[in-house]
């Protein structure tokens, strides 16, 4: 009660009760030792560092070999080169996702049988984890040094991802239809067909064409390794020092990829947003 | 009418829509195999012809041979510090442009739009293509695996972040503007600590991305296990390439595990 009978003095200057910062002790503890493993891991390097502000300079020289007049020589080859490139591309999404549909559908929660589920999953784990370059370097000893083998290297490589995608979506698909469908008396392939199919496509559709366009990066690392397409004639032509024919073809690369990215994704976003509200005419 | 029938309206057909469709894909797939135009020769032939010889690798590269396992860590060692260099690098790099990239941050469309063509540029060049283009520059080594890495991950991190904070709820900033602000002091105060998270996840996905892609840079010189994964091909050694594929494998899982747990702690 003293506080009622003398009136508490307010400081001359009004201090507010701040409470103690917290403790950043081990957050700076952490970002030293993060910064110290970069350091150590940079000095690791075999690099000269001391090259370093030379580089810019080189580079710039690299660039004007490049494109201060890129060789258009070899500019219908080029073409034929990239088309081969997205036929790779093209026929090795097809491929996966043919094959990854339905085996990531099996591995979906609630639709396959658990030791199966877990066998795809691994499955598609395993393939993950193997790149493409590998995959490819198998199959050259079946189909040789084709184009063909780089699809078929494609296609086997993207079940991987491709699988995962599709059970994780059909596993985020809603409930509701799902429990509809077994209410009305239908089977796990039913509800597949019934519930499941009709809310994923979609998003698999969409999943579908973004293999494309990852493929279509790819497709030029496989050609690196002999696949054909315009990975292999960049890669020679790097290796001949042709720089005016690289720049060009770097050009022929980056639009190519450009184009091809801006349509699939287009279709995309048609897919997943469906059709624009056409301005119906209400007035006059 | 008999009970019990409802009247159904037609069901709405689309028939003309889905034939073209189906004819614009069909059209494409064909003239994907069409090899004089530079599409694919579809040679099933082969797989059936020569098969055993694919099953005959993948029957040797199922026995690892484990002796070759220490000659693996000096490579594997070098594979890491490059990416931990080059997505470090371009962590640092990333956050100027990527405030320049998206529009909250940069009201000025001429710079904006600069510099997103500039990235998308950089994004639509395969990383392997860079590798080969940067050994032929500056030589052989571990430079160019670093540079490939730093140039692919400023694509993938300014395109995401940028695109995020275009989406995202300007609410905070308007609050800048409205105290009297300037750009930089917006983006220092309101931009910045709000997509902290955003970049934080993006760098921990580059590290991931670079540890499975400094696997393969070593295949056209870059540095790192890659180079060694070529060798031993080279000399048809299957038993060691299956080893150094088994070691990527772990060590890709040990780097996903450790950077979800960071990410759990940062995000």
């Amino acid at each position: 009660m003293t506080g009622l009978q003398t009136p508490v003095k307010l400081p001359a200057q009004t201090e507010l009760q701040t409470p103690t910062k917290p403790s950043r002790l081990w957050s700076t503890v952490f970002a030293i030792a993060v910064g110290a493993v970069v350091l150590v891991a940079g000095a690791g390097l075999k690099i000269t560092w001391s090259d370093l502000p030379a580089m810019p300079g080189q580079i710039a020289h690299y660039l004007r070999l490049m494109f201060e007049a890129p060789n258009l020589e070899k500019l219908p080859r080029a073409l034929f080169e990239t088309w081969r490139s997205i036929s790779m591309a093209w026929l090795g999404a097809i491929m996966c996702v043919v094959v990854s549909i339905p085996l990531g559908m099996l591995a979906a929660n609630g639709v396959g049988p658990w030791w199966l589920r877990t066998a795809l999953r691994g499955v598609f784990a395993v393939i993950r984890a193997i790149p493409e370059v590998i995959i490819a370097l198998i199959l050259l000893t079946v189909t040789g040094l084709t184009p063909f083998t780089g699809a078929l290297a494609l296609g086997i490589a993207g079940i991987g991802t491709q699988g995962k995608w599709v059970y994780e979506t059909i596993e985020s698909v809603q409930e509701g239809a799902s429990e509809a469908v077994r209410a009305a008396g239908g089977n796990t392939a039913e509800v597949t067909r019934w519930a499941l199919w009709p809310a994923a496509a979609p998003t698999l559709m969409s999943f579908a064409l973004y293999r494309f366009e990852i493929n279509i990066r790819t497709s030029a690392v496989l050609g690196l390794v002999g696949a054909g397409g315009i990975g292999s004639m960049l890669s020679n032509y790097t290796n001949f020092r042709q720089w005016d024919t690289v720049g060009m073809l770097l050009i022929v690369v980056v639009i190519a990829t450009m184009l091809m990215d801006a349509v699939s994704g287009a279709i995309r976003r048609r897919i997943m947003e469906g059709a624009k509200v056409r301005d119906v005419a209400r007035s006059s | 009418m008999t009970t019990g029938e409802l009247a159904v309206p037609a069901r709405p057909t689309n028939r003309f829509r889905t034939a073209l469709i189906v004819a614009a894909f069909v059209a494409f797939t064909v003239a994907t195999c069409i090899p004089a135009i530079g599409g694919i020769d579809l040679d099933v032939g082969a797989i059936v012809r020569n098969w055993r010889n694919g099953a005959g690798k993948m029957l040797q590269l199922l026995q690892p041979n484990f002796a070759f396992l220490p000659r693996t860590w000096a490579p594997m060692l070098e594979t890491l510090q490059m990416a931990l260099v080059g997505a470090v690098a371009s962590a640092i790099v990333s956050v100027p442009i990527t405030l320049w990239a998206a529009s909250p941050t940069n009201p000025n469309s001429w710079t904006r739009i600069t510099v997103r063509t500039l990235v998308n540029i950089v994004r639509s060049v395969p990383d392997l293509v860079f590798a080969t283009v940067l050994v032929a520059m500056v030589g052989v080594g571990a430079l160019p695996g670093v540079l490939t890495l730093f140039l692919f991950n400023i694509g993938i991190v300014v395109k995401l972040v940028s695109e995020a904070i275009d989406s995202s709820d300007h609410g905070y900033m308007e609050a800048g503007h409205a105290a009297g602000g300037t750009q930089l002091q917006i983006n220092r105060v309101t931009a910045l600590p709000q997509t902290w998270p955003l970049f934080a996840n993006q760098w921990l996905y580059t590290l991931e991305l670079n540890v499975r892609i400094s696997a393969i840079l070593g295949i056209v010189g870059a540095g790192g296990i890659g180079r060694i994964l070529d060798e031993r091909r080279a000399f048809y050694a299957y038993g060691d390439v299956s080893v150094i594929i088994l070691e990527i494998l772990v060590v890709v899982i040990l780097i996903e595990i450790m950077s979800n747990l960071l990410r759990k702690r940062l995000v």
